[in-house]
């Protein structure tokens, strides 16, 4: 039992990350419609920043983090303004291609600043909290909590702040939200710097947690389309149950099966949950 | 209040609208009617600016809003209630009047939510549920409320009786007839010629992108030519 508890706190924090960087893709697709494929290696941009500040120019963590984010939030604009605005009335196979062709420039760029080597962003958060023979390491902990604090404030942005419901309201019906008088030349800035800051989050946490190498950020955003999918598309509380559903399956398999299956695992639930409901676990029909 | 001079609106090389001109008075509702595809929801939609005009100027209050991008017309004070409802299925009906109220700053959008929960109680039942899960008639309650909550100067409905039970037509046709005895400005396009005529001040009858004839609501009932092919009498 003790050994199941332990395993589901290890999948909820993964799954955090997961749900980051699913909250992201799930708010560019459903304001634009668009596979945003370079945010994995967007978010793994974040980490490295965050690595780079730290080791480099000696930042505390926390100060370090916090520049990348206002970095995160100024390159959502610049993906936004010169990636996928010029494609935005073209047919969208367009975009997914643009989407492609950005992975690979982010994918370069990171292995030109940052070298091919692993890294793992250093912090001094080693110790190991024991709650009934529940072992779980101080790190893991900030990660879930974190991770917890950006879902409630998102959640809260997108429902109390008049931006947010124009957010909402774009995603749902684009003509009415111009009816509305909603500028929808400035609402995908606002969404791409949102999604680009919590995927830079997604990346610090994977970097500290695990590392950051090149192909991992192309691995994280087919876990993220994995989870929105599973979640039900467009969908905030989907991205949530989604990518905690896919950490915790994740962490048991590794568990109790086997760490080099867990992924074939978690894709084979993720298939038998969408073989019964095809919408997704929050999806509506 | 609203000048609409040689209107040109084309999608793509094809042209469909040739040169239109038309006003509208202040505290007047003028009706614009014809067949399906003579052009009337396409001039409604350039003036929203969802569409670009190719030619021509329109003009509200003296100022050119032609071709602006549709929020600045929002602020500029029209707002249209679209053809076919709109509304935000999975939002609440609450939520749906306060994007009505987008363009807003002031303190008294919580006074006005309350007046359209009045004129329509039935919105105060529904207020928490998701606007999708409304009946027909009840979401075109909820786009007309949605689009007052802007308090424009110019109210536009767009085919609001479209695919509405009879009973429900003959509401909305008495909600039209409430706003306009408020002292609202409206524009109101209808393929249920009798109806909007009956409503309209003045009206203008569109065919194939041009305006063939134009006069007051009386005027254009009683003409042969209108009566026989949209009134079917």
């Amino acid at each position: 039992m003790i050994e199941i508890i332990q395993q589901i706190i290890n999948g909820v924090a993964i799954g955090g990350v997961y749900v980051l960087i699913a909250l992201g893709l799930t708010t560019v697709f459903g304001i634009l419609g668009i596979a945003h494929f370079a945010h994995g290696s967007v978010s793994m941009f974040g980490g490295y920043l965050t690595f780079f500040f730290v080791t480099a120019w000696g930042l505390p963590l926390i100060a370090a983090i916090m520049v990348s984010l206002v970095v995160g939030l100024m390159l959502g604009v610049l993906i936004e303004l010169l990636a996928y605005r010029p494609v935005r009335d073209a047919n969208h196979i367009n975009a997914f291609i643009v989407a492609l062709g950005l992975t690979m420039m982010v994918e370069g760029l990171n292995l030109e600043f940052f070298g091919h080597e692993q890294v793992v962003i250093p912090t001094d958060l080693d110790r190991v909290f024991n709650i009934g023979g529940v072992t779980i390491p101080e790190l893991r902990l900030y990660v879930i909590l974190a991770a917890a604090m950006l879902i409630v404030a998102m959640t809260l942005f997108v429902e109390k702040t008049k931006t947010g419901q124009a957010i909402r309201a774009v995603a749902e019906n684009r003509d009415a939200a111009i009816l509305m008088g909603v500028n929808v030349n400035t609402i995908p800035l606002v969404v791409f710097s949102i999604s680009t800051a919590l995927g830079v989050c997604a990346g610090v946490m994977v970097g500290s947690l695990f590392a950051i190498a090149p192909g991992i950020g192309e691995g994280l955003v087919v876990k993220g389309f994995a989870v929105l999918i599973l979640g039900g598309l467009g969908s905030i509380p989907g991205a949530v149950v989604g990518g905690l559903v896919l950490g915790i399956t994740e962490a048991l398999a590794a568990g109790f099966i086997s760490s080099a299956y867990k992924d074939v695992i978690a894709f084979v639930v993720m298939i038998g949950v969408l073989l019964f409901r095809p919408q997704g676990l929050m999806g509506k029909a | 209040m609203l000048n609409i001079t040689d209107l040109h609106v084309s999608y793509g090389s094809i042209e469909i609208i040739h040169g239109i001109s038309l006003e509208v008075r202040q505290g007047e509702c003028v009706a614009l009617i014809g067949a399906n595809g003579a052009g009337k929801s396409s001039t409604l939609k350039a003036i929203c600016g969802l569409v670009p005009a190719a030619m021509g100027t329109i003009m509200l209050e003296g100022r050119d809003i032609t071709n602006q991008s549709g929020h600045s017309i929002v602020k500029a004070g029209i707002t249209m209630c679209p053809e076919g409802r709109q509304v935000f299925p999975q939002m609440t009906t609450l939520q749906n009047l306060k994007m009505g109220a987008y363009t807003r700053r002031d303190a008294e959008q919580a006074s006005d939510i309350e007046e359209m929960m009045d004129m329509f109680p039935i919105l105060r039942d529904r207020a928490s549920q998701a606007a999708g899960t409304l009946s027909g008639g009840e979401q075109e309650m909820l786009a007309i409320a949605r689009a007052l909550m802007a308090r424009p100067k110019l109210c536009i409905f767009d085919e609001p009786s479209l695919g509405l039970a009879p009973k429900i037509v003959a509401e909305v046709g008495e909600t039209i007839k409430r706003i306009k005895e408020m002292g609202k400005t409206i524009l109101l396009v209808e393929q249920n010629s009798a109806m909007a005529l009956r409503l309209a001040d003045r009206a203008y009858l569109f065919e194939a992108g041009e305006i063939v004839l134009s006069g007051t609501g009386e005027e254009l009932q009683s003409h042969p030519s209108v009566a026989k092919a949209y009134l079917g009498h």
